[in-house]
């Protein structure tokens, strides 16, 4: 059985004459590529060896998508993706993989061969990452609340000067209290703890990377998605986390100033999204989206998003869903268009065999559900000649529709759907089927890397944990104390 | 095992009895606590969604700006906040925003002075441990009640939050003209260091709900995290640090004699003769976007 493509990414890159579109998706610890040209090819990193971590060489990289590497016995199962990023027009791809917290950069050639040109591993697993306006620098939020900046390009200069690590873990081991100054029980207690720990030697701490990356702001909270953008000449960088905030900071290199936040919501928020008119709408656990003028800190609306999915299916889209249907926003997108009036989004919430689409600005803001064959785990826009901007969309075909846990008793043939706009509305579009038909294949021949996610029950959970991690997010009442 | 429910239930004998008597202080032996409260993990913590969300009548009641039927005339009012008209109407509603805030306020010695040093200005002590924060409610309620003469204490508030987190929706940006950081746990151990009350990025934070020419106090017994706290604000580019006579002049020079005479913990360290360091920042206007200067 296949894996679902958990991301993709798109761009439009300069070919001869010409212009030529790349579709990339990452279907568990595989890469795949494919060009409107035709050419694809496909990329897996090497399974992690214990210590030594170096670049992983490309993979047989000539056949079509379902001709895949033979795998040998391994230990440690390869990293799984997380997220995928095309830079400076599609001239380079920035991945993340989960299990060793690594920023990959690829470029991809004109055959489409993915070649790795970094592999950074960060101190604490990504949640999200984000291209500053100019391209050049990664950024880099974690679970631990921190944003890194990182050269998209590691030049070799700035690796030798790498980032000095912190002084306050450079400096050996002296007693941060003396027995003089320590004056109440615990604090006396927390000194003899420190002193025994100091007779047994310095412990082997965890060591820093050793390219640039730099910390350049930070919440104390797990942060849930980042992004930048700029307004006249100023930049600013918006950081979600778990605790209901989103934040606005100035941009590289004044990151350490807060402008404000964009306060309101009462759940976690996971998504940040800007609009062709440059308002922010914001999703997570809320049952209603935020539409904002984040440059004034003021909410515009809330505009429900649960509604419309109970009205649509009668309640959970999954019949014999146990609980209540809840909102957990895992994507925001921004309609690709060439007028600013049209200020258009699509929305996928967790589990959800659906988009939602949102017209702001034209007198109707209601929602239109699109219900498709399978949950909705990610979409790119290619800009299809004579079609305009058609939605790729990737299926959840293991899952049944409305579950993040039942699977298929039949699965599905294809992991992508398509969407273009016919006469004012979304609908299925045939164009890019025929193209993709490799890359989109649900059911291949050799089992090839994919068959780590055959069908026992704890690869289920497996793959169940890499596809939906959104709805986690929540806090449970009465969790402590 | 058998000896927790035992103590739960005395408390709550106790803290009945207290209802009782208006003026009667508490006794800090019926609300100890483990020292330590995890800053990382949802507590079941209450927070306003926003600054204009705080309930800030029911801290300082003496402070109250309008009935509630005024307040929704208030156009003013109804403006600050688009989307939501419900939630509106309770907002702030006082006469004087807070000013000074005591972050780990513990016992909450220092914001007793304060309430007395400060008369005019209200100050707020904030404290992640639910216990500790009950106590020093309850000795507000019993100092306004022996005070009701002259109105002392009506100036002061404590509330459980995890600053760590929620500093920005209790105060609006640049709304602080102090911060005390009073002693904070030392957090010794490396592994630990993330949970410090300062770090570069909360020096941000800190920068955010404090005014341009305000002033962030620290102390504490620890050399060590005394260098560290220096470290940060000095190295933030919001801040630096304030030396010399100006330590010991006007608001500032009050401030820094407070703290190290009324926290219970500066009472302690004086007892057993410890050391005291304490340093003092001063929050810079921000500056110009690049490009703008
Ligand atoms: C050592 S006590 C000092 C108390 C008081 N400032 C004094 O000097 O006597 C530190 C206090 O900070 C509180 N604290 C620690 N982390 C906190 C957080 N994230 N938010 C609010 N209070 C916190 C602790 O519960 C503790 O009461």
């Amino acid at each position: 059985m296949t894996v679902p493509y958990q991301c993709l990414a798109s761009c439009t890159r300069p070919a001869g004459d010409d212009f030529e579109w790349l579709l990339f998706g990452a279907t568990g610890s595989q890469l795949v590529v494919q060009s409107s040209t035709g050419a694809t090819s496909t990329w897996a990193p090497e399974t992690p060896t214990p210590d030594v971590k170096e670049p992983a060489r490309k993979d047989d990289d000539e056949g079509p998508p379902g001709k895949r590497v033979k795998l040998t016995p391994v230990a440690e199962p390869r990293p799984n993706f997380l997220h995928l990023r095309t830079a400076k027009d599609g001239k380079y791809l920035v991945a993340v993989t989960a299990e060793d917290k690594c920023i990959r950069v690829f470029q991809a050639d004109a055959q489409c061969h993915l070649e790795q040109l970094s592999q950074r591993c960060m101190p604490k697993r990504p949640s999200s990452v984000a291209l500053t306006p100019d391209g050049t620098t990664i950024l880099v939020a974690d679970k631990f609340g921190d944003v890194y900046s990182l050269p998209l390009l590691p030049s070799p200069v700035s690796e030798v000067a790498a980032t000095p690590e912190p002084k306050e873990e450079q400096k050996k081991f002296a007693p941060s209290a003396s027995v003089l100054t320590v004056h109440s029980g615990r604090n006396r207690k927390a000194l003899e703890e420190q002193l025994k720990q100091a007779e047994k030697g310095p412990k082997q701490g965890k060591e820093a990377p050793k390219f640039k990356h730099d910390l350049i702001l930070g919440h104390v909270s797990m942060l849930t998605d980042v992004a930048c953008t700029t307004v006249g000449s100023r930049s600013y960088i918006l950081t979600a986390d778990r605790d209901e905030h989103i934040r606005l900071s100035r941009g590289i290199p004044q990151a350490h100033v807060i402008e404000g936040f964009c306060q309101g919501h009462e759940e976690f928020v996971s998504r940040l999204c800007f609009t062709n008119a440059g308002h922010l709408v914001s999703g997570g656990g809320d049952p209603d989206l935020y539409l904002w003028d984040w440059l004034n800190y003021r909410l515009l609306e809330k505009i429900s998003l649960q509604q419309p999915i109970l009205e649509r299916y009668k309640g959970h889209p999954y019949q014999n869903a146990p609980t209540e249907f809840k909102v957990a926003v895992s994507g925001l997108w921004s309609v690709p268009t060439a007028e600013e009036e049209d200020d258009e989004i699509l929305v996928a919430c967790e589990g959800l065999p659906a988009l939602v689409n949102y017209r702001f600005g034209s007198s109707s803001k209601s929602a239109k559900v699109i219900p498709l064959t399978g949950n909705v785990l990610d979409l790119a826009f290619i800009d299809v000649p004579e079609v305009g901007p058609t939605a790729v969309i990737s299926i959840d075909h293991v899952h049944e529709p409305g579950s993040t846990s039942v699977v298929r008793t039949e699965p599905l043939a294809s992991r992508l759907q398509y969407l273009s706009r016919q006469s004012g509305e979304w609908r299925e579009d045939k164009t890019l089927s025929k193209a993709l038909e490799g890359f989109s294949r649900a059911v291949q021949g050799d089992a090839g890397i994919d068959a780590e996610c055959s069908s026992s029950k704890g690869d289920d959970k497996a793959l169940r944990d890499m596809l939906y991690g959104v709805e986690n997010l929540r806090k449970r009442p009465g969790a402590e104390e | 095992m058998s000896a927790e429910p035992a103590k739960r239930q005395k408390r709550e004998e106790y803290k009945k009895s207290l209802a009782a008597d208006e003026s009667a202080l508490p006794k800090k032996k019926f609300y100890r606590q483990r020292a330590h409260a995890n800053p990382f993990s949802d507590h079941a913590l209450e927070y306003p969604k926003t600054p204009a969300d705080m309930d800030w009548v029911s801290l300082y009641p003496a402070y109250a700006a309008k009935t509630a039927t005024e307040k929704e005339n208030d156009t003013e009012f109804n403006e600050s906040r688009a989307g939501d008209g419900k939630e509106q109407t309770k907002a702030r509603g006082i006469t004087k925003d807070v000013e000074i805030a005591d972050i780990g306020c513990g016992f909450g010695g220092l914001l007793f002075a304060l309430a007395t040093k400060f008369p005019d200005t209200l100050s707020l002590g904030m404290e992640i441990r639910i216990s500790v924060t009950e106590y020093v409610q309850e000795k507000i309620r019993a100092l306004r009640a022996q005070n009701a003469e002259n109105k002392t204490y009506q100036n002061i508030g404590c509330l459980r939050a995890n600053t760590m987190k929620f500093l920005p929706n209790f105060f609006r940006k640049h709304q602080l003209r102090a911060i005390f950081l009073c002693f904070p746990d030392p957090h010794f151990k490396q592994r630990k260091h993330k949970a410090r009350i300062v770090s570069t990025m909360l020096c941000s934070e800190y920068a955010y709900v404090l005014r341009p020419g305000g002033y962030v106090y620290t102390i504490t017994d620890v050399r060590d995290l005394h260098e560290w706290m220096v470290g940060h604000f000095s190295g933030h580019g919001s801040f630096v640090g304030v030396e010399g006579r100006e330590l010991e002049e006007g608001e500032v020079g009050q401030c820094v004699a407070t703290m190290s005479t009324e926290t219970e913990e500066g009472k302690k360290v004086e007892r057993n003769k410890g050391e005291k360091f304490v340093a003092v920042f001063r929050r810079v206007e921000d500056p110009a976007w690049p490009g703008e200067g």
